[in-house]
């Protein structure tokens, strides 16, 4: 029971369906034309149907229940039936209509929409047809059982059958539409609105006019009943043919239509109209059913293109809005299609790239690919097109605003089933930002790996495991070690450990590789060269995100230098502590008020700590300087204490030992931030040893002024520009006045010396070399005469050299002048007898000499003779010109004259002078001798062999008359060795023989072919000789009472020999 | 007015020698100009002189170059040279040479040699 009435359906809803239930059955009463039979269209089985369509099965029962009420009502009011024929036929009906909605339900579905041809067909063969069998057989029966208006079982059934088809055909539209769309919107345009008031104008005026008159006019009105069917779907149909319906009763019941008349023709138009009706509806409800299909079919064909047309929409956008440059080319690989990017990247389309005559593809590459890249790019695609691969490279595009830029160019072929290529399809991705970012980073990566190359470090990486990974080329270079070496790279790391240092290294990196702390040490590395440099090294891991060791990063810097460095500074630190140690260093500090405040360690030791009474400075000081020291120094000290300035005081202290020594002290004030005197310190020296050097300096001074003083030589001394400054003693006492007498003077006191010292001759010269040496710093050397205080000029040599400072900066010049007056007039004699040997050797040449006489007579010989020539004319003249005669005369016995002067002048050479003669040594002529010819025996390359005895006895000859002969002696032989070859020597040979001196010349020549006459005047063997030599040599010879001969020479040549008397055994 | 006999330049260094010899050459009614040196002779006009004498040896430049230096400007005309040194007469350069003379020189074959050559020199003139 609860089941049932839970499926009970609204109250509201079971009242209407009461109400319609019965005024269906009024109006079936109302049409009911054949009279007795109550049977005509039969709206209730249309709405029953309908209802138990839409209504749950289980609640069925409800709508039965109902049903059967508004039946029995209707019955009650209009049938007039007997009621188990009303229970029998109301039975009829609902088994009908239960029948019709579970086979329409069965066959259709749940969803009864009559939408479409299908489900109107299923409807009206189902639920009008079959259904309607069910009513129209149950119905007759009881009409024909019970005898109702004695109606025949057969004679009722067509009439029942068709008036519920109709019913079913009619209602149940209407009824399906109105319940269906209960709570559904009005959703007409007001056009529509429009179409269907003049739908339903037309309708209800054709029907005004169709039904009144004969019944085939009925079907005029059919076109506004399909066209509401066509137009409004299965709304229209059901609207309209209800109002069909309703005009048909009316005009039925009014009788104005065809469908009344006569008895005779009522049940023919009984049948007639119930067929009018249900073809009406059938044909209705399937124009609405096929409408309503084409619309539908309509709608989903405009779906379908606008999603089609979105479709495309969408796929050109994504064409022309990827970031990919799009190109469509040929089968032959000509472009047929740029996409907008590429387009915008060029700054022009396909159109503008066309050349004529020229291959599209061509024109594109060369104008828009990077010319580097153009001619491999046509190969790509040449070679792509011609084998159908897929080509992809990396090229250089040109952008609009003319910058190349990189791209990665695809291409693939799209073919057919066949495998035809259709198109090309290439496309390009703009790579240039990652390309330029892969050569910053390669470049980056090149610099960084220069760079650690380069830098002076040594870099090492390691793996987590403590394998050597990375060895940077400094460390391979510095240490003599090449990557080969890696497989043991631990013990190669070791080896290169020094071994005092290796068991902490590996014990230290051990750990931080088992701890991941970071190594850090300084130890001894060794390089290739053997040594070991100090390196600092320091290693710290990289980790990843998670914090695990990807790799050791070890750096090595070479800190030996550094090492050495501090080594020698600790070295030196400490000697210098040592050295300030052992200072001789007194340190006394006062406060300013003069009180003894502090007093170091080492002066308490050389000292002695001051007695209880001494606290200040004065007390102190009176007791340990010395007491002729004393004022001064504390004169000096007072001051300072009293203006604040450092001071220094050099005197002599006395020691623990009691003895005075010499220090120096210097004071000096500590001032805070105001100026104030906080502090004196007082640091003293012993200086005993410097004063004893500087009084060993004076002395030493002292002796060197006395030195320069009493040299005997005079010394002066100039400024720098030339001005004496000082001279010594000697020089002041030659000169016969002091330096400062000069002074005052007009002239200065350089040009008052030398113009008042000098001799007039040699001034100049002195002046001028004198400024020469001081403009350029030259040494001065000269010799001159300088007049004495007594007015005599004496010769002096005077030397000057300049005295410099570091810088070479002249300080003084320094002087000293030599007496050389003696050596001087020595030298003049022997500058005169050099000059008297020269004539000599000039006379030496005899031919010379013979020539030089013939020269000196033939001129005036010559005059002579052109004189008396003259004369001899003037008087042979007509008249005789006896003055110039006279005058001829005169210059002819002048000229005569000068020829005998010639002539006497020549013998006085040779005059054999015994005035001249000087007892001298034979040896120191013949020296002079062969020095005289020494030049012309080195010219003619024959040596002088000189065999002189040694203490030959003094002989008394004319110098220069022996010189003569040996010279002469000497040339013969050299002369007489010309035409020798090989070696030329000339021998000198002198010895005591009894009681003469016999001196020999030895030549190697061809000897002497006539040694007879050789001697005699004018015999010569020589070209230009005047025979007079030797004979002249015979003749000083023999009037020095010795004697000249020659001999023949062993192996060749000849020897002259000459002697000469010893002094003491031939003088008279 | 005295007639004007040829001009005869005489050069040497020895003052006797060129008194001499003018001497000489105007008892032989020449016109003699003297010269102490070559330097002298070529400082004058060269164009007016019939001959010339030159002693060979003196200081500055010596008679051969001084006779060169004369033929270049007057080639026609004849230069007598005189030396008293016999070394130097002695020379291939001299050998052959017309107007050489040795001093002491022989005073008629002199004049008799400066007339003839003065005699060629007009012939050829």
């Amino acid at each position: 029971m609860t089941r049932v009435w839970s499926y009970r359906p609204q109250l509201l809803h079971l009242g209407l369906f009461f109400a319609a239930y019965v005024l269906g059955c009024g109006f079936a009463q109302a049409l009911a034309i054949v009279p007795g039979t109550g049977i005509s269209i039969w709206p209730p089985s249309g709405l029953f149907i309908a209802t138990l369509i839409l209504a749950p099965k289980q609640s069925w029962q409800w709508w039965v229940l109902v049903g059967c009420l508004g039946e029995l009502f209707g019955n009650a009011l209009w049938f007039h039936s007997p009621l188990p024929a009303a229970v029998l036929i109301y039975a009829g009906n609902a088994l009908e209509a239960m029948v019709g909605a579970w086979l329409v339900n069965r066959v259709l579905g749940r969803s009864v929409r009559l939408e479409t041809l299908q489900e109107v067909l299923v409807f009206v063969l189902l639920g009008a047809g079959v259904a309607s069998v069910v009513s129209a057989t149950v119905g007759s029966a009881t009409l024909a059982g019970f005898g109702i208006l004695s109606q025949t079982f057969s004679g009722a059934w067509p009439l029942w059958w068709i008036g519920d088809a109709t019913g079913v055909l009619i209602v149940a539209p209407l009824a399906l539409v109105v319940i269906q769309n209960w709570n559904g919107k009005a959703e007409l345009s007001a056009a529509r609105w429009i179409e269907a008031c003049a739908v339903g104008l037309i309708l209800l005026g054709v029907a005004a006019l169709s039904l009144g008159g004969y019944l085939p006019f009925a079907y005029i009105i059919m076109p506004p009943l399909l066209w509401a069917a066509v137009r409004f779907e299965f709304k229209g149909a059901a609207v309209t043919l209800v109002l069909l319906a309703l005009i048909t009763a009316i005009f039925t019941i009014s009788g104005a239509s065809q469908f009344a008349g006569n008895a005779e023709s009522q049940r023919h138009n009984q049948i007639m109209l119930q067929l009018f009706l249900a073809i009406s509806a059938f044909s209705a409800l399937v124009v609405a059913a096929i409408s309503r299909q084409h619309q539908l079919a309509l709608l989903t064909l405009r779906q379908s293109v606008e999603a089609l047309r979105d479709r495309e929409r969408e796929l050109s956008q994504i064409v022309n809005m990827v970031p990919v440059h799009i190109r469509r080319l040929t089968p032959e690989g000509e472009p047929t299609f740029f996409n907008k990017r590429l387009v915008d990247f060029f700054g022009f389309d396909l159109q503008q790239l066309k050349r004529p005559g020229t291959s599209q593809l061509v024109t594109n590459i060369e104008t828009l690919a990077h010319p580097d890249d153009a001619p491999s790019l046509l190969q790509a695609v040449r070679h792509a097109v011609a084998t159908g691969e897929p080509y992809s490279m990396k090229y250089r595009m040109r952008r609009a605003d003319g910058v190349y830029r990189w791209v990665d160019g695809r291409a693939e072929p799209l073919r057919d089933e066949g495998g035809k290529i259709l198109q090309w399809y290439a496309i390009s991705i703009d790579i240039d930002d990652e390309v330029r970012a892969q050569e910053a980073l390669r470049d980056r990566e090149r610099e960084l790996s220069q760079l650690v190359d380069a830098l002076p470090v040594h870099i090492w990486s390691w793996t987590p495991a403590g394998e050597l990974a990375y060895v940077n080329k400094r460390s391979l270079e510095d240490l003599g070690i090449s990557k080969a070496n890696f497989e043991d790279t631990v013990r190669v790391a070791q080896k290169l450990v020094h071994p005092e240092d290796a068991p902490e290294v590996l014990r230290t990196s051990a750990n931080s590789l088992k701890t991941g702390d970071a190594f850090m040490m300084r130890y001894r590395r060794r390089w290739k060269d053997g040594n070991y440099r100090w390196i600092e090294a320091r290693a710290q891991p990289l980790r990843d995100h998670d914090g695990a060791i990807v790799q050791w990063y070890q750096v090595s810097i070479d800190i030996d230098d550094q090492v050495q460095a501090e080594e020698a500074l600790k070295s030196s630190k400490r000697q210098l502590e040592q050295m300030i140690d052992a200072m001789p260093f007194n340190i006394l500090s006062f406060t300013a008020s003069g009180k003894m405040t502090y007093t170091s360690k080492r002066y308490l030791d050389d000292v002695g700590l001051p007695t209880a009474d001494i606290k200040d400075f004065d007390a102190l000081a009176r007791d340990v300087a010395h007491p002729d020291d004393f004022p001064t120094m504390f004169q000096r000290a007072s001051d300072g204490f009293a203006t604040g300035q450092s001071f220094v005081n050099r005197f002599r202290r006395r020691n623990k030992q009691g003895v005075y020594r010499w220090i120096e002290a210097r004071a000096q004030p500590l001032r805070d931030a105001d100026g104030t005197i906080v502090q004196w310190y007082i640091a003293s020296i012993d200086i005993e040893d410097e004063m004893r050097a500087q009084a060993a300096l004076r002395e030493r001074e002292r002796f060197l002024w006395q030195l320069v003083e009493t040299l005997p030589a005079m010394i002066d001394c100039a400024a720098p520009n030339g001005e004496p400054v000082y001279r010594s003693q000697q020089l002041r006492e030659f000169l016969g006045y002091e330096l400062e007498e000069l002074d005052g003077k007009a002239k200065s006191r350089l040009n008052g010396t030398l113009d008042a010292g000098v001799h007039p001759d040699d001034v100049a010269g002195v002046k001028e070399q004198y400024a020469h040496c001081l403009a350029t710093g030259e040494p001065y050397l000269r010799k001159h005469r300088l007049r004495r205080f007594d007015g005599e000029y004496i010769w002096v040599e005077t030397r000057a050299a300049p005295m410099r400072k570091d810088d070479g900066t002249i300080v003084q010049w320094n002087m000293i002048c030599l007496d050389i007056d003696g050596e001087v007039r020595m030298q003049e004699e022997l500058r005169l007898a050099q000059e008297r040997l020269a004539r000599a050797s000039q006379a030496a040449s005899l031919a010379e000499l013979s020539a030089s006489i013939a020269h000196e007579v033939n001129q005036p010989l010559a005059a002579i003779v052109a004189n008396s020539h003259a004369c001899y004319r003037w008087l042979s003249a007509e008249p005789a010109n006896v003055d110039r005669a006279k005058i001829t005369t005169e210059r002819v016995i002048r000229d005569a004259n000068s020829a005998a002067e010639v002539v006497s002048r020549i013998r006085a050479l040779f005059k054999q002078s015994v005035e001249n003669r000087i007892s001298l040594s034979l040896s120191g002529v013949i020296a002079e001798a062969c020095n005289l010819v020494a030049g012309e025996a080195l010219r003619r390359r024959i040596r002088i062999d000189i065999d002189v005895e040694g203490k030959l006895p003094p002989i008394a000859v004319d110098r220069i008359q022996i010189q003569q002969v040996l010279v002469n002696l000497m040339r013969n032989g050299m002369e007489a060795m010309e035409a020798v070859a090989g070696e030329k020597s000339l021998t000198v040979r002198a010895r005591r023989v009894g009681s003469e001196v016999q001196t020999e010349i030895g030549d190697q020549g061809n000897g002497i072919e006539f040694p007879d006459q050789i001697f005699e005047p004018f015999f010569t063997t020589k070209e230009n000789g005047m025979g007079m030599g030797l004979a002249i040599c015979r003749s000083i010879v023999e009037a020095h009472g010795g004697r000249l001969w020659a001999e023949k020479n062993e192996p060749h040549g000849a020897r002259f020999i000459f002697t000469l008397p010893i002094v003491g055994k031939a003088a008279p | 007015m005295e007639k004007t006999g040829p001009i005869v330049a005489i050069v040497d260094d020895d003052p006797r020698l060129l008194e001499s010899l003018e001497e000489l050459l105007e008892s032989a009614g020449y016109t003699a100009c003297c010269f102490r040196s070559a330097e002298h002779l070529l400082a004058r006009d060269l164009s007016n002189l019939d001959l010339l004498i030159t002693d060979i040896g003196m200081p500055g430049m010596n008679g051969f170059e001084l006779r060169d230096i004369v033929k270049k400007a007057r080639p026609e005309l004849p230069v007598f040279l005189v030396t008293g040194r016999h070394e130097i007469a002695d020379q291939g350069r001299v050998k052959g040479v017309d107007g050489f003379f040795r001093k002491p020189f022989d005073a008629p074959a002199l004049l008799i040699a400066i007339s003839e050559a003065l005699q060629k020199s007009r012939n050829g003139g």
